[in-house]
């Protein structure tokens, strides 16, 4: 039975002799009736529809979380994460020898994908690559406590580093590349070459080829911008999974839909309310406390996400190894919230009155231009103003929202952290000395108890020591609303009914796409 | 038949402006368990992607649309013939200064124009107003200065020069009674353009914001639901559609009565 579908159909109607143009296409349309109008799956090829290309295929400089997923597929590093984010074993295992020093050790035979071993050698080249200033790589920042790196011998390299740092390992998560491609300047971004469990084919602006090395599956990654459409592919076939970016409405309508499947998971991804802190207003707790009493997250769960997300309680999942869990919840409270803020200490110019003639504040509110992060702000808008909370929505393309958000030109906003795996990011995101461009305090926020244990943190040489300063540290940037948690929502994927087989991961990669399975089908569409 | 039919298409238009003014803030309040829902005897029109009713939201949609409509059209008539009778009057080097620049706005895309502006000037229906008004003035120019040109040399201006009428007497007394019908005609098309527009401009983001309805952003935030929920296109969609419909057969009706030729063939 002929592998046809209407768009190969008139390609190979253009391509075809003059003569075939002429008189060969009703020839060929009734040579395709006869066939039976069949459509069928290839099932060599799986296809996943994605929001846009993957910038960078070399791992030394991916730094968006579409490239990060993929170069997993093409790429294997020295070590993973199991499900509370503790680092294990990948390609290597290790040992700690000092606290500056450690050994790693690989654990196999593993090899590229022209067959040439990986040794010492490769690993030692890739850190050093990434260390190296002319390179220009974005993750040198986290590695640059790397003293120095010495090859053992074929399958051991040592890690030496200036000062002690008990979550050095879970920096190690660069892909390896081989030492004698690095040299060449070989273009990795354009032609990948790894150890990992694909090999990239092609790549094009229309699609990122790869295929698995085990079975020679093809997985075949498309841009598509728009939503809507990738939900259209997928219902039509033209593509096989989708895997998050979808508004709750669109997963909600995959459901009902019987060609598809939706398969759930929970997520990491932490989104939040920022406040700023040198803000006359949002610098009281009251009032922070106030707008956290006076949103119903719980309400916005329920009805945007369909129940598919979870309340929010630190920037880490409660499930992390230096997750807190039982955090005291800002439960929706609008009695409570209009009691704190007649605490707050307003100034008699901040004070509007609206047309019955009552007082309000007005607090400005930045977010994305992104429908969704603008209806959201408008549900928050809806639920604060009854507490006499006037929300001025300003939603700006993203380059100008981050920027002002970067600066410290805003009072509220909102965005959420993807991908969160270690705890330093805490020194990243809440001490006072990280304020941009140091770091991404944006919220200016400044708390000697936090900063202290921050530092205690970081100089513990024990990870039970470090989890217990790191609860304490969420403890006290909830109690104090450094940042308002709002939920982590779930990751889902949309599946075709011919795909099994397929894992969803908590923080959204696509490793699932090395397990599944695609089974042949034939649609008669008569 | 047709053109009762968009007479009171047109008359429906007008009453939904007067029910805007009676649109309370049910119009902007979120009910979240109400998000999406399709029509019902609670909502004719179902609701939105914030649980507010889509009825309403088109009624204000039509308030919208109107102001934006009348605003350019009578910005852009007063301007725009202003500067054709005095062009075309004065002739020498003002009426050519005058024919190159409508020229060249001419020979601008006048929509493309308009969101460049609209872009610069950001977001706002006193923008959006602005920018269609910047483009829109140069059809009346033309307009009035063709008819100013034909006019200027008549016995009834000459003797009105004679007796040292002053210009703008002339103006206003001699020419502009002449050329107000073939105005009134373009200013028919320049409604349908204006209430177009505005909504290509929302619907890119550069027009009314929210929680402002228009048809435009309606139209543009309905397209992300499309599939789940299609009455949110639909309902300002063929709200648009209708409209600009009626107002340009309305308006080409109005066009034929002031063929004088074309009645009398009729007639005929």
């Amino acid at each position: 039975m002929p592998n046809f579908n209407r768009r190969q159909f008139i390609k190979s109607l253009s391509t075809a002799t003059p003569v075939l143009r002429g008189i060969g296409a009703p020839a060929a349309l009734s040579a395709l009736a006869i066939s039976g109008c069949s459509q069928v799956n290839t099932p060599n090829i799986i296809r996943m529809a994605v929001t846009g290309r993957p910038q960078m295929l070399d791992p030394r400089k991916a730094t968006d979380a579409l490239s990060s997923r993929v170069n997993r597929l093409l790429y294997r590093q020295l070590i993973d994460f199991d499900d509370s984010f503790s680092p294990i074993p990948d390609l290597a295992e290790w040992q700690q020898l000092s606290p500056t020093h450690y050994r790693f050790s690989t654990r196999e035979q593993n090899r590229f994908i022209d067959g040439s071993p990986l040794t010492a050698e490769d690993i030692a080249a890739t850190y050093l690559s990434v260390l190296n200033p002319e390179f220009g790589s974005a993750h040198r920042g986290s590695l640059k406590n790397i003293a120095r790196i010495k090859v053992i011998d074929n399958l051991t390299v040592d890690f030496h580093l200036n000062e002690m740092d008990a979550l050095f390992v879970g920096r190690l998560v660069i892909g390896i590349l081989p030492k004698r491609l690095i040299e060449q300047n070989h273009p990795f971004h354009l032609e990948p070459f790894g150890s990992g469990a694909c090999r990239c084919l092609s790549i094009s602006e229309q699609s990122i080829v790869l295929e698995r090395r085990i079975d020679k599956q093809q997985l075949v990654f498309i841009p598509v911008k728009d939503a809507t459409v990738r939900v259209l592919k997928i219902l039509k076939g033209e593509v096989d999974i989708v895997q998050n970016d979808l508004s709750p409405e669109l997963v909600n309508y995959c459901q009902q839909q019987k060609q598809v499947k939706v398969k759930f998971s929970r997520g990491t991804n932490f989104g939040y309310i920022g406040f700023n802190f040198e803000d006359r207003l949002l610098s009281q707790l009251p009032m922070r406390q106030a707008i956290a009493h006076g949103i119903n997250r719980q309400a916005v769960i329920d009805a945007m996400f369909k129940g598919h997300a979870r309340l929010g309680e630190g920037l880490l999942v409660p499930e992390h190894w230096s997750g807190v869990q039982g955090l005291d919840d800002y439960e929706y409270n609008p009695s409570k919230a209009k009691a704190l803020l007649k605490q707050v200490d307003i100034p008699a110019e901040l004070i509007q009155k609206d047309k019955n003639n009552q007082p309000f504040i007005e607090l400005s509110y930045k977010t994305s231009n992104d429908p969704t992060r603008i209806r959201l702000a408008t549900i928050y808008q809806s639920q604060l103003k009854p507490l006499g909370i006037h929300l001025k929505i300003q939603s700006y393309d993203w380059g100008t929202f981050y920027n002002d958000i970067k600066k410290g030109r805003f009072q509220l906003y909102s965005l959420a952290w993807v991908g969160v795996k270690s705890p330093d990011i805490f020194q990243y995101v809440f001490a006072s000395n990280a304020i941009p461009p140091k770091g991404a305090n944006r919220g200016r926020y400044r708390d000697e108890v936090a900063d202290a244990l921050i530092t205690r943190a970081a100089q513990s040489d024990s990870i039970a020591e470090q989890a217990e300063l790191y609860r304490q540290l969420q403890t006290r940037l909830h109690e104090k609303l450094a940042a308002m948690p709002l939920w982590y929502e779930d990751q889902y994927a949309v599946l075709r009914k011919e795909i099994s087989g397929y894992q969803l991961y908590a923080d959204g990669r696509f490793d699932g796409l090395l397990q599944c399975q695609k089974k042949v089908t034939a649609q008669v569409n008569l | 038949m047709i053109y009762k039919f968009s007479l009171v298409l047109v008359i429906l238009w007008l009453l939904m402006v007067v029910a805007s003014l009676f649109v309370g803030e049910s119009a902007n309040q979120v009910n979240l368990d109400a998000l999406l829902h399709g029509p019902s005897s609670a909502n004719l029109l179902g609701t939105d992607e914030l649980g507010r009713p889509l009825l309403e939201r088109v009624v204000l949609g039509a308030q919208t649309s109107l102001f934006v409509a009348l605003s350019v059209v009578i910005f852009s008539a007063v301007i725009g013939t202003t500067i054709g009778i005095f062009s075309a009057y004065y002739g020498g080097w003002i009426d050519r200064i005058v024919t190159k620049i409508i020229d060249v706005f001419l020979a601008f895309p006048g929509l493309l124009l308009a969101i460049a502006l609209a872009a610069v000037l950001g977001p706002g229906i006193e923008n959006v107003v602005f920018a269609l008004v910047v483009v829109g003035w140069v059809g009346y120019a033309r307009l009035a200065r063709a008819q100013t040109l034909s006019l200027r040399s008549r016995e009834h201006i000459l003797a009105a020069k004679a007796l040292a009428v002053p210009n703008y007497r002339i103006f206003y007394r001699h020419l502009l009674p002449l050329i107000m019908a073939p105005l009134g005609v373009e200013a028919t098309f320049g409604i349908a353009g204006a209430v177009i527009a505005e909504a290509g401009l929302s619907f890119l983001g550069l027009g009314v914001q929210p929680p402002d309805a228009s048809w435009g952003n309606m139209i543009k935030e309905g397209t992300r639901y499309l599939l789940v929920a299609p009455h949110l296109v639909l309902a300002p969609g063929i709200a648009l559609m209708l409209l600009v419909l009626a107002v340009n057969l309305l308006g080409d009706q109005f066009r034929d009565y002031l063929d004088v030729r074309g009645r009398h063939q009729n007639k005929a």
